[in-house]
């Protein structure tokens, strides 16, 4: 089986870290957020993934060759030279998806953290026999999105309502589909909409059918939805490998530490914080609610929530991170600063406070 | 001859242009700064060129070679792992730097536009028979700098005293130097400050000098900086090479025009400007104080001053962009949008009006 992921342009609603990284690579629970989707496409008997790119292909490919390795599974780039929308970058990988067997493939958009549940998703689509399916998730606010209206006993799809004022469902398209081969013959090579155009066109010949995804789902473009994606992520792990959770005394909650992160006396961590590889966590560090990046050092004392630590970064003594502060790569705040919501770009120094929440270029 | 140029670190103060360039290739005068430097070395003789980097260093080799052959010079890179201070660099690229010949090297650093009088530097270096000299230019209010102060009639070096409360002189670095090899044996591998630390042993030695920097000076390393040195530089280019210059109905004071850039009827062009290559600005636009980079387009009727346009941007119709916007790559201001100050992150798009400076990510 194949799966195509949308990989997408630049990533400007994760800055700063985007501007390290592309935003695929970006950590998400001490994982590059890609490996996430790769491995669970691995697990369900996944051989090739193709990565539809228009930024930066060479640093994605440079990273994920070791990963291949690794895994055991063939990393394709194909690369848009100008932005195709969800659509046109299935036709531009057409020659790498459709591969004569018949077989249905993945589409993926790279944004999406949730438990993959691929296997339910292969099982679903076999059993209705239509064209395509996608993955929808309730949302408590459907009048902000676009609706997947459907039969709830079949999971047909009737139709899409954009921003419904008045209730018609509340499950929106989550960003995961399994189509058919012949769904690329419904797409030209030009910037298309799968969920504006394709989609519709589909569930208009009543080939379309719709999957709730089990378990959480977020989608994590965004640093304050990626801190929320966080805990849902951590609360799932709870569930299925407990062990994988930092125990002990020092610990709130869910909180994963990587085996190389070191963490002093008297801390406090968590509720919902992840460390990443190479971290120090000096003595009587609080930690909630926040992501440590690869690298990074937190000096004594200091107290940090709601907030995204980039790599290399180090956070002084005494000082307070909070309120949705994102320091981006090599970013260092000094003793006793306070950042409330801070937003730091890369390779900077914080001497002075930040007050109330802006941008430190 | 050999020259070394300190290209240093992160580019901070000049982003959002270093987000997609390193610094010495943001295009000053529709060349990348870095060349105005290359060009006027190459004239007096210089053979080699030597970059100490310690940010992407591939980035800057690359787009390097090419004018390698165009200008029959070699360019080398001496990379820091790790920042050296403006020193230590020498002492990193000794074995580049010290040939054997005895002749003096030129170290620059590569945020300094001015007319570059390296004939008259040698002629000077030369005569006083010192072991250095250092170009030193006269500034307004010198208790902000590191003030040199030096014997009116031989330009002998006695002190230098930093941000002085009392007057002492009104002489600073001008970040231009030549000096002979035997510098290099007072300079260790390590960060140090060629400015705090050298400079003031050569000085206390008795042979330390000083030349003043006839014509323009400017540390264009920040966009409000960047805007006067184009004025600065303009004006240079008005006395020495005024054909380079626009002419015309449409062109008022200094203005320099790429070949290959297109400019549209009843436009209003200066003063004090800079149209790069490919660059399309179409009627009726009004633009001064300001620089367009490569393939920018400015839309009809709009009016652009004191800003910095980034590399494949747009400025809408009627779009009004002043008061040292600076619009990063491939950034969109919308038809009718005002931007008072916006300094914005490549590939945004730009819909709603900014009001006061803020920055935009």
């Amino acid at each position: 089986m194949k799966a195509l992921i949308l990989v997408g342009g630049f990533g400007t609603r994760l800055r700063p870290l985007t501007l390290s990284f592309p935003k695929p690579l970006v950590d998400f629970a001490n994982k590059p957020m890609i490996l996430h989707q790769i491995e669970a496409l691995k697990e369900v008997g996944v051989t090739e993934v193709v990565l539809a790119i228009n930024y930066r292909p060479e640093v994605m490919i440079n990273f994920l060759k070791d990963f291949e390795d690794k895994l055991g599974i063939t990393i394709t780039c194909s690369q848009e030279t100008e932005p195709l929308g969800t659509a046109g970058p299935l036709a531009l990988a057409r020659d790498k998806l459709a591969d004569g067997s018949g077989q249905p493939f993945f589409v993926l958009n790279s944004d999406v953290i949730s438990e993959y549940p691929f296997a339910e998703l292969i099982k679903f689509h076999k059993c209705h026999g239509g064209e395509a399916t996608i993955m929808v998730t309730k949302v408590d606010e459907p009048s902000k999105y676009g609706v997947v209206v459907m039969e709830e006993a079949t999971g047909r799809v009737e139709r899409f309502v954009e921003k419904p004022k008045i209730f018609v469902g509340n499950k929106i398209n989550a960003g995961i589909y399994l189509l058919n081969p012949s769904v690329l013959d419904r797409i030209e090579l030009r910037p298309t909409s799968i969920e504006k155009e394709v989609f519709p066109q589909i569930a208009a010949d009543q080939q379309l059918y719709a999957m709730v995804l089990p378990g959480f789902w977020m989608d994590v473009g965004q640093p304050r939805d990626y801190i929320t994606g966080l805990r849902l992520y951590l609360d799932s792990i709870r569930k299925k490998s407990a062990a994988k959770l930092a125990t002990g005394a020092h610990v709130v909650g869910n909180v994963l530490v990587h085996e190389s992160a070191k963490i002093g006396e008297g801390c406090l961590i968590g509720p919902d914080v992840a460390i990443g590889p190479g971290c120090v966590v000096e003595d009587g560090v609080r930690l909630s609610r926040c992501t440590v990046m690869r690298g990074v050092r937190i000096k004594k004392h200091a107290c940090i929530s709601n907030s995204i630590i980039g790599w290399h970064s180090t956070v002084g003594q005494w000082a307070r991170i909070e309120n949705m502060t994102i320091l981006g790569e090599d970013v260092h705040v000094c003793d006793e600063v306070y950042s409330n919501g801070g937003v730091v770009l890369p390779h900077k120094e914080i001497k002075s406070s930040i007050l109330k929440p802006e941008i430190v270029m």
